[in-house]
């Protein structure tokens, strides 16, 4: 076969530098998953519909199956494998957890990252505004109903943290 | 205290932890992305499978011009059906005599059934190498056009091609059978009402598609398959029988499974193709299917047409009903429960909780040029109770009789419970009617009708529609043989205590979704009582989880729950024993609570279960013949039957035919319950499958062969902005029949939530004399049925 040529790309991904040598042709989520070796990342549909392999691009809920590699060069990319801090659940896969907000999982990574889009833009969101912000994240298992439930509770823990970062 | 329910034969310790609604135990590896599926692995020199398929939807393969690839058997390589020819094919393991059988070779050899079909398989070292690779073969395959059979219609019309030209036929089964004397029954009738009906042909569509990792250690002779399957025993049989390899040469192991709800039980042809390639190349091998190819390829389901006659009283008693169930199978009668998977489980369940004592059922099934049908949550059941409900609430609106008060008239009493129905079914014990009460009270029905109608009056159309259910669950030898495809089997766990005095519990069913690690953990907990965290339940390896059929058709509660629980007691009594001779006590006098053995009533006197096990395995003095602390126990259930009622509030826009849901309300009852909180939230995920199959779902084909919903842009599965709220509330009626009365359950929602929509739509509706014939209910019909635009079968 023809071998297609390669460049060099710097990704910043969860705050650390990776170097990769790859086809502009590679979508930021095979990069991600098999040039950076984070997995956690899925693949549901690769057209963009399903949600599984949201990322955040610089604070933005993006597919990253939709989006080469190369584009993202120079950007912060977050994955869910940052957002837990040395073993500790932040407040959303919490909330997950409490709320039974999973099933098989395979859609979990995609949901907490546009959950966290979510609430970066809308902290307080009613629940027709949650349904609504999470509609491009596709679940099989839940209903959705659960996922609300832990997005809302994820909602007011993150209101509780800052009111009481404000107070002291 | 111990809690002892039922017979003492049959129960089981419930202390601490059963029935309480548990965190799950597995839900940190998922959050934090290091849960592992199939697609996340990866081994040394592993190559990547993309499969070349057929863009016909029937045709014969000429040739396959392999030479057009650069690179042949140095960084490509190729299979086609004529490479695994000694293959032996797949075929249904249905032990019925007159089911015509369709051999279905791995990848197709000289003739391609539906658009999809497997026509070689291409590998490289590289995903994206392999496509390019596949896109370039894909223009050098031959194929001689067949004319297509897309319907059941078209496949048995006068002079129809032929799907298999040695069969003489495409209609592959057709039997009637007679239950109770409905001569009598359509003689007595008062009226007699009849409908047939299009249920939609839809499909499982879990998050992860289907998947395979296969690696050959030649020096070992040793197969190892990664696959996202729900039965990883059955497939490791499956895989030994089909390449001829010893069977404890092969090891599958389902790793994570991003859902499977009936899809992932079949062996998938690829389950074999890929072992048996990366047989040949002694290099392992991945297949990674994408949605376009899961949505061209993979098992369909659901599809069926019904046609009844319903004799009925004018007080609106259900006397008799006949019955046809005719599947369209596609292509191939799939392996494992072949096309009868629908129509014949469609007629045996058809009676649900109603006293029907005369039935007679013709099921048949044909063959046509579309992907197989096959195993999805609530199988043949979803579609019967679908046309069922719909009919008793056309009946009751034809006889001016409240759509509650018709059901009461005729559903099952719960102490008239254990009650054959009259296609054989047990039903063990539930709730019918008491599910019913407690639904319409939920939902206020009273005050429901006031505001219906002073909205009617405002041109605008709301509806309630109710779907009453019978769920069979405990898939063994018994419940399989009351659905109608007879089906041996068992299942075992083993429990072990270490020397430290953890505990491993090993499971053969396996979990893709359902929480088995929380849920068999709080069993094993209360069954040798320790803490939850002191157990670690195992599950999806053939190499550490003992043998069994893994987890399909609502049996993974039931089976495993009672393999855990007799092998947990077993343990407990090992342990006591040991306990006994370090006490210097009797085994009877002791107790374990919260991992502490002790004399009762003198917890003074006592170890703790680290220091008992620890004897157990290393004190000469006190151990017993066999030390070890491990017990394996098998169990092959009785039916159970689950229940419940689903009710849907919805709203119809009369100018634009969409359907808004308001509010469900869904009572279950699946007997013992052991995790409230996982039950609760498999109701809400299998109703709203269901929806996704009342509203949006189906696979759509054209009268040329050709799918029309091969993106998720097409094939629309539901949102969190298409499902309202949904309550569900719990009824427990204990199985007199099961270990510990548990009953299976999940897929109850799916059943009973098609027609609660349906019935919503067509009560809203009512002014316009809507009757629903087909599913999903979609605008363009919703304005048909309203005589908005066309005809209501258009």
């Amino acid at each position: 076969m023809a071998t297609n040529p390669k460049q060099v790309v710097t990704l910043t991904v969860n705050g650390e530098a990776h170097e990769v040598l790859i086809e502009g042709r590679r979508t930021l989520a095979d990069v991600l998953r098999e040039n950076v070796g984070l997995t956690g990342t899925k693949l549901g549909c690769e057209h963009g519909v399903c949600g599984a392999c949201t990322v955040l691009l610089d604070g933005s809920a993006v597919r990253s199956c939709l989006i080469f590699a190369v584009q993202a060069e120079g950007a912060e990319i977050a994955t869910v494998e940052g957002l837990a801090e040395d073993g500790k659940l932040d407040h959303v896969q919490q909330a997950f957890t409490d709320n039974h907000g999973l099933q098989c999982g395979f859609c979990t990574a995609g949901m907490l990252m546009s959950v966290h889009a979510l609430l970066a833009e809308n902290p307080d969101p009613t629940e027709d505004e949650i349904r609504v912000g999470l509609n491009g994240n596709l679940c099989r298992c839940t209903g959705y109903q659960n996922i609300v439930k832990s997005t809302a509770a994820a909602a007011a823990a993150g209101k509780a943290a800052r009111s009481s970062a404000q107070a002291s | 205290m111990s809690e002892t329910i039922i017979e003492s034969h049959l129960a089981i310790r419930k202390d601490k932890w059963i029935g309480k609604p548990t965190k799950r135990v597995e839900d940190p590896r998922y959050l934090t992305g290091t849960a592992r599926y199939v697609a996340d692995l990866e081994l040394p020199r592993m190559l990547h499978a993309v499969y070349v398929r057929s863009p016909h939807p029937h045709a014969r393969i000429l040739s396959v011009d392999t030479s057009v690839l650069p690179g042949l058997g140095k960084s490509v390589w190729v299979f086609t059906g004529q490479d695994l020819r000694d293959v032996p094919p797949l075929i249904d393991h249905v032990a019925l005599d007159n089911l015509l059988r369709t051999p279905q070779n791995v990848i197709a050899i000289d003739k391609v059934r539906f658009v999809g079909d497997a026509v070689a398989v291409v590998v490289a070292g590289d995903r994206y190498a392999a496509e390019d690779a596949a896109e370039q073969l894909s223009a050098a395959v031959e194929y001689e056009v067949l004319p297509p059979v897309p319907s059941v219609e078209a496949a048995n019309a006068p002079g129809a091609a032929l799907l298999f030209d040695d069969l003489g036929t495409n209609e592959i089964y057709r039997q009637t059978e007679k239950h109770g004397d409905t001569e009598k029954a359509f003689a007595a009738a008062d009226r007699v009402f009849t409908t047939r009906f299009h249920h939609n042909r839809y499909g499982a569509a879990p998050m992860e598609t289907r998947g395979v990792l296969a690696n050959y250690e030649r020096s070992e002779q040793q197969l190892t398959v990664w696959s996202s399957t729900q039965m990883p025993h059955f497939l490791r049989s499956v895989i030994a029988g089909q390449l001829g390899l010893p069977e404890h040469r092969v090891r599958v192991i389902a790793p994570e499974v991003g859902g499977g709800f009936g899809q992932k039980m079949c062996t998938s042809p690829e389950e074999i193709a890929i072992p048996f390639i990366a047989l040949q190349l002694g290099r392992p091998v991945k297949w990674i299917e994408d949605r376009h190819e899961h949505l061209l390829a993979a098992t369909q389901a659901k599809e069926e047409f019904i046609n009844l006659e319903v004799a009925v009283s004018n007080e609106g008693k259900l006397l008799g009903v006949r019955g046809e169930f005719i599947g369209d199978g596609g292509g191939y009668s799939f392996n494992t429960e072949s096309a009868l998977i629908e129509p014949a489980l469609a007629a045996k369940s058809f009676p649900g909780p109603y006293r029907i004592e005369a039935f007679d059922e013709e099921v048949a099934a044909s063959l046509t040029n579309k992907s197989p049908v096959a195993a999805y949550r609530g199988v043949g059941w979803t579609a019967a109770n679908t046309v069922r409900e719909i009919m008793i609430d056309e009946i009751a609106r034809e006889l001016g009789i409240d759509p509650v008060e018709i059901r009461r008239r005729n559903m099952l009493r719960s102490d008239e419970l254990p009650y054959r129905s009259v296609t054989g079914q047990l039903y063990d014990s539930g709730s019918y009617l008491e599910s019913l009460e407690l639904a319409m009270k939920t939902v206020d029905y009273d005050a429901f009708r006031t505001m219906q109608e002073r909205l009617r009056e405002q041109g605008r159309y709301l509806g309630l529609g109710i779907s009453s259910y019978v769920e069979q669950t405990a898939w063994g030898s018994d419940s399989s043989a009351q659905a109608g495809t007879p089906l041996p089997s068992h299942d075992n766990s083993t429990v072990t205590v270490d020397p430290s005095g953890t505990v491993t519990v090993a499971v053969s069913t396996s979990c893709h979704g359902q929480g088995h690690e929380t849920s068999y953990a709080q069993i094993a907990a209360d069954g040798l009582g320790v803490d939850m965290a002191d157990v670690k339940v195992v599950f999806g390896d053939t190499l550490t989880s003992p043998y069994g059929l893994g987890t399909y058709a609502s049996r993974s509660a039931v089976i495993g729950g009672a393999t855990v629980a007799r092998a947990s007691a077993d343990v407990r009594e090992q342990i006591l024993k040991v306990a006994a001779n370090m006490l210097e006590a009797n085994p009877d006098d002791l107790v374990i609570e919260d991992g502490t053995i002790s004399v009762a009533g003198t917890p003074s006197v006592s170890k703790t279960l680290a220091e008992v096990a620890y004897a157990a395995y290393w004190d000469s003095e006190v151990r017993s013949d066999e030390p070890m602390l491990t017990s394996t126990r098998f169990y092959d259930p009785p039916a159970t039957y689950a229940n419940g009622c689903v009710v849907v509030l919805a709203e119809v826009d009369a100018d634009t035919g969409v359907v808004t849901l308001d509010r469900i309300v869904a009572i279950e009852d699946c007997g013992t319950v052991i995790n409230p909180m996982i039950v609760e939230a498999q109701v809400q995920g299998a109703i709203v499958q269901g929806i996704g199959g009342a509203l949006f779902e189906q696979f759509v084909y054209g009268d040329d062969g050709q799918p029309l919903t091969t993106t998720y842009m097409d094939y629309l599965i539901p949102t969190s902005t298409d499902v309202p709220p949904i309550e569900v509330l719990s009824l427990e009626s204990p199985s007199p029949f099961s270990i510990g009365g548990i009953k299976g359950m999940g897929e109850g929602g799916q059943i009973a939530a098609p027609a609660a929509v349906a019935n919503a739509v067509a009560d809203a509706l009512a002014p316009f004399g809507a009757r629903v014939r087909k599913l999903p209910l979609a605008p363009d019909y919703v304005l048909r049925l309203m005589g908005k635009i066309g005809s209501p079968n258009g």
